[in-house]
């Protein structure tokens, strides 16, 4: 089975750059993430991976096979659309067997595809049924298995759980998950739910405006996000402008307000503007001690497993927090709080030449 | 899962599917579509350049000056009545289709079409002998009102017969697609029923009524056959013309070449212009849906006024469309039977359905490719320009079509001589934009997800058309192909300016009628229409059973 090797690919619609110059390896059998906001070129790049976009440049290789300019139907790499696109005229049957079809699979093949398709899936008793007469998960599961009776061995998820609804999309991330990975199939996954991307990717490659900004485990894009949009847009973060002080252990940054805040250690020259990252649920708040802000608590959201806490900071503007809800009671609209964090889980980025407003807009 | 093992050595589908064998098949449909369709069909306007010094002549008469003048303003006045009566009583009729629910509502349904069914041939004889005032030798029913002498009149009532359906249909259409909640989210502001109707829903269909304009206006404009024989049946018609009829009149005098070049060149040019204009106007001009009346609204939207509205629009379905159509039944049942040569009948019989079944295979094979790339072409500015100029056949009268046609090939050597290829191609030209309108109108309506998630798996674009997109479009297919069919089986105007003396039903019972043999006629029309109408049931009914 092939790794995806992508190299330097491009392509504009007038003056959008849907992709521009995407350079990115997935490995053979990685359950690859394509994380990012609506209109950054996920669709586009998953198109150009199975040859339905047509590149203005670039090269795709599937393992050592260039395969830029190949046939869709030539690519081995099926793509299952936001919406299934299950042909609504064929059953479930005779859309599982829709690849096997064309590809004259002989009848006792394809009668074993069948079964072991449906069973897989757990469809068999619904193999009569047209697509209209199956609810969301099963139509899911249906195009999934179409997918893999076509022996493709790269399946292109395109939002594949967005048309579902919410307890549903959960439970089958697992399941769509394990599937690939026991079939052993290199998988791309398009999606704009960070949460989806963290829990079932392999790798997950941030991508913005035709670009990718960053490739990494789960992990590694959390923790260590290589820009403000990426620290942003994984898991919300509270941000901080202000001037380099000093950098030994860790990275000191001086606000316009005079405050001190701590993160960790970059290579950012002392003296330099740059902006401090830390993720909402990194920041710490409390009532006694010395933070690195003060602030007061202007409205608290309960969300179940935690309270969502607003507060507008002294001269800095507003930033939020995440705590556990047992501190429900303890906290109330108006208190004054410490405002601290480990330094080691804040990062500080040169401010970005568009400015930090544009860089963190998401469309 | 060895895929390339799996992989059949169809060597045929591998040959077509490649990307040169693609771009060529792509080329040859637009070629054939320019080369074949269009540019025939506006030949004539060279003899602007070629022989001006003859229109000339032609202008510099007075008399045949004032004939052309009369007639062509006679064919567009009609057009624009014709096209006004449809729109008025065809808006609540297309309502009552799609928002109404009752019983026999699918009866009423086909009633709409029937219509489409006659060859406007057997249609013009059928509402002359139940309108107009007829001579005694035509012996038309006495029960029937038979008052109209004025061929204007006449005409007019003739062309809503068969405009009639498309105006509904096209509004049903657009209506169907908008959203009745619009409507309702109206009504529960506090809109009143007629309120939410006029100013919710329709400005949105615009298009709807654009394109129903455009079909009854060109229909009307091009009619011919059911003009010459209405006129023919009346009593006394004077010396009334329509630009068609002039054609049809001339074309058998070679001497009248530059007359009838420049009767063509008039409509085409006009009916052009008046396209253009038409879409601007539709577009740009506002509806007064910004003020509302709540009061008199109200009452109109309550009580008896709804319920005369259907009730009118019913009966004007039957009394004006219905009864006209089929009247020419009684006429026969009424008279005493009249032995007649039936052989040159059924001969022409035999050739129009032979020309009318090459036609409709000729433009589902290049008609359905050309409705795929304009469907699915909305990048590129060449497709685009395509989609505008599949329009043009459909506009231009089918008279001068069919005149510009004949000019066109018969400069072709060898072309020229042959009758049956020249009638064939006149009649695709105005056919073939029926079937790429009603197959692209369904194409653009599909996901093209579907054939691309067919694609990637493993689908040629040969394959994924005929397993996905086939089966999801071919109502439509249908719909185009007898619509083309029926429409080359009636048209007499274009296959009487391509070839004078041709020998197809509808020109043998034109010239049944000059010759005053009515009984005939009348039976002739009526084999036509029952033929006509089993061949569509017949095809419908086939298609459905080959699919399921």
């Amino acid at each position: 089975m092939p790794g995806i090797r992508v190299l330097n690919v491009k392509k504009s619609y007038g003056d959008i750059h849907a992709a521009d110059g995407i350079d990115l390896e997935i490995r053979d059998g990685e359950y690859m993430c394509i994380l990012g906001p609506t209109g950054a070129g996920k669709t586009t790049f998953l198109r150009a991976l199975c040859g339905l976009t047509p590149l203005d440049k670039g090269k795709i290789f599937f393992g050592d096979k260039e395969v830029t300019k190949e046939e869709p139907e030539d690519r081995g790499a099926v793509m299952l659309s936001q919406t299934y696109s299950l042909f609504p005229h064929l059953t479930v049957q005779d859309n599982i067997l829709f690849g096997p079809d064309i590809r004259g699979m002989s009848d006792p093949d394809k009668e074993k595809t069948l079964s072991s398709m449906l069973d897989l899936v757990r469809l068999t008793s619904r193999s009569d049924a047209y697509p209209r007469e199956l609810s969301g998960g099963m139509q899911q599961r249906t195009a999934l298995a179409r997918a893999l009776a076509s022996g493709c061995d790269v399946l292109l998820l395109d939002e594949p759980l967005r048309a579902l609804d919410a307890r549903l999309r959960i439970s089958l991330r697992y399941e769509l998950k394990d599937l690939a990975k026991s079939l052993g199939l290199t998988t791309v996954h398009v999606t704009h739910d960070q949460d989806e991307a963290m829990v079932m990717a392999d790798r997950i490659a941030v991508i913005k405006e035709g670009r990718i900004l960053q490739v990494g485990t789960p992990a590694e894009v959390f923790d260590s996000p290589v820009s403000p949009f990426v620290a942003n847009f994984v898991g919300q973060s509270n941000f901080f402008k202000g001037t380099i002080e000093s950098s030994e252990g860790h990275t000191v940054l001086r606000t316009e307000s005079g405050s001190l805040l701590e993160a960790k250690a970059t290579d950012i020259d002392i003296g330099c503007e740059a902006v401090l990252a830390v993720k909402v649920g990194n920041t710490e708040i409390s009532k006694d001690g010395v933070g690195f802000l003060q602030g007061t608590v202007e409205r608290i959201l309960f969300e179940g497993r935690y309270l969502h806490v607003d507060l507008l900071v002294d001269g800095n503007g507003r930033i939020s927090a995440k705590v556990p809800s047992w501190r429900m009671g303890k906290i109330a609209v108006g208190d004054r709080k410490q405002i601290r964090w480990n330094p080691e889980k804040a990062r500080v980025f040169p401010i970005p030449e568009w400015g930090l407003e544009r860089e963190l807009k998401v469309e | 899962m060895d895929r390339l093992a799996e992989a059949p050595k169809s060597t045929f589908l591998e040959k077509i599917s490649t990307r040169h064998f693609r771009s060529g098949w792509k080329a040859f449909i637009i070629i054939f579509f320019l080369l074949f369709v269009i540019l025939p069909t506006v030949w004539v306007l060279s003899y602007i350049f070629t022989d001006w010094s003859s229109i000339e002549t032609v202008m510099g008469d007075p008399d045949l000056m004032s004939t052309i003048y009369d007639a062509i303003l006679a064919s567009f006045e009609i057009a624009a009545i014709v096209t006004v009566i449809d729109i008025i009583v065809g808006l609540p009729m297309a309502w009552i289709l799609v928002r109404k629910e009752f019983r026999g509502k699918r009866y009423l349904d086909t009633l709409i079409d029937m219509p489409l069914a006659v060859p406007t041939a057997a249609l013009g004889f059928s509402c002359a002998i139940f309108w107009a005032a007829t001579s005694s030798n035509v012996n038309a029913p006495g029960f029937a009102p038979g008052f109209v002498d004025s061929a204007f009149l006449l005409i007019v009532l003739l062309h809503v017969v068969f405009s009639y359906p498309y105006m509904v249909r096209s509004l049903a259409a657009i209506l169907e697609q908008i959203d009745v909640t619009y409507e309702t989210a109206g009504r529960a502001l506090g809109a009143t029923k007629l309120t939410a109707a006029r100013t919710i829903t329709l400005p949105l269909f615009r298009a709807g009524l654009v394109t129903g304009i455009i079909l009854c206006m060109a229909r009307s404009l091009s009619e011919t056959g059911g003009t010459m024989i209405a006129l023919a049946t009346m009593a006394n018609s004077g010396n009334f013309e329509t630009g068609p009829t002039l054609i049809g009149a001339w074309k058998s005098n070679p001497d009248l070449i530059p007359q009838l070049a420049f009767v063509s060149i008039l409509l085409i040019v006009i009916s052009l212009i008046l396209l253009i204009i038409l879409k601007i106007a539709v577009m740009k001009i506002k509806l007064p849906a910004g003020k509302v009346w709540p009061k008199y609204e109200r009452i109109l939207s309550r009580g008896w006024a709804p319920f005369l509205k259907d009730s009118t629009s019913s009966a004007f379905l039957f009394i004006f469309v219905l009864i006209p159509s089929f009247f020419i039944f009684t006429y026969v049942v009424v008279l005493p039977y009249q032995s007649a040569e039936w052989g040159l009948f059924w001969d022409s019989l035999f050739y129009s359905f032979i020309i009318a079944g090459v036609v409709t295979v000729l433009d589902i094979i290049m008609g359905v490719p050309m409705a795929l790339y304009v469907a699915r072409g909305h990048g590129s500015k060449i497709i685009q320009s395509l989609d505008v100029l599949v329009n043009v056949p459909l506009i231009v009268p089918t008279a001068a079509l069919g005149f510009s046609l004949g000019m066109f090939w018969g400069d072709v050597p060898g072309i020229g001589s042959f009758d049956f290829i020249l009638i064939v191609m006149a009649h695709v030209a105005f056919t073939y934009p029926l079937v790429v309108r009603n197959v692209a109108g369904a194409v653009e309506e599909i996901d093209p997800s579907y054939e691309e998630t067919a694609r990637t798996l493993g689908a040629k674009p040969l394959q994924a058309f005929r397993r996905v997109l086939y089966p999801m479009i071919k109502t439509s297919i249908l719909a185009g192909a007898i619509m083309a069919f029926t429409r080359s089986l009636g048209e007499t105007g274009a296959t009487l300016a391509v070839v004078a003396n041709a020998n197809t039903a509808p020109v043998y019972i034109v010239d049944l009628i000059n010759t005053e043999q009515f009984y005939t006629a009348g039976l002739a029309c009526i084999v036509l229409i029952i033929v006509s109408y089993v061949f569509m049931v017949l095809l419908r009914y086939i298609t459905k059973r080959r699919v399921a």
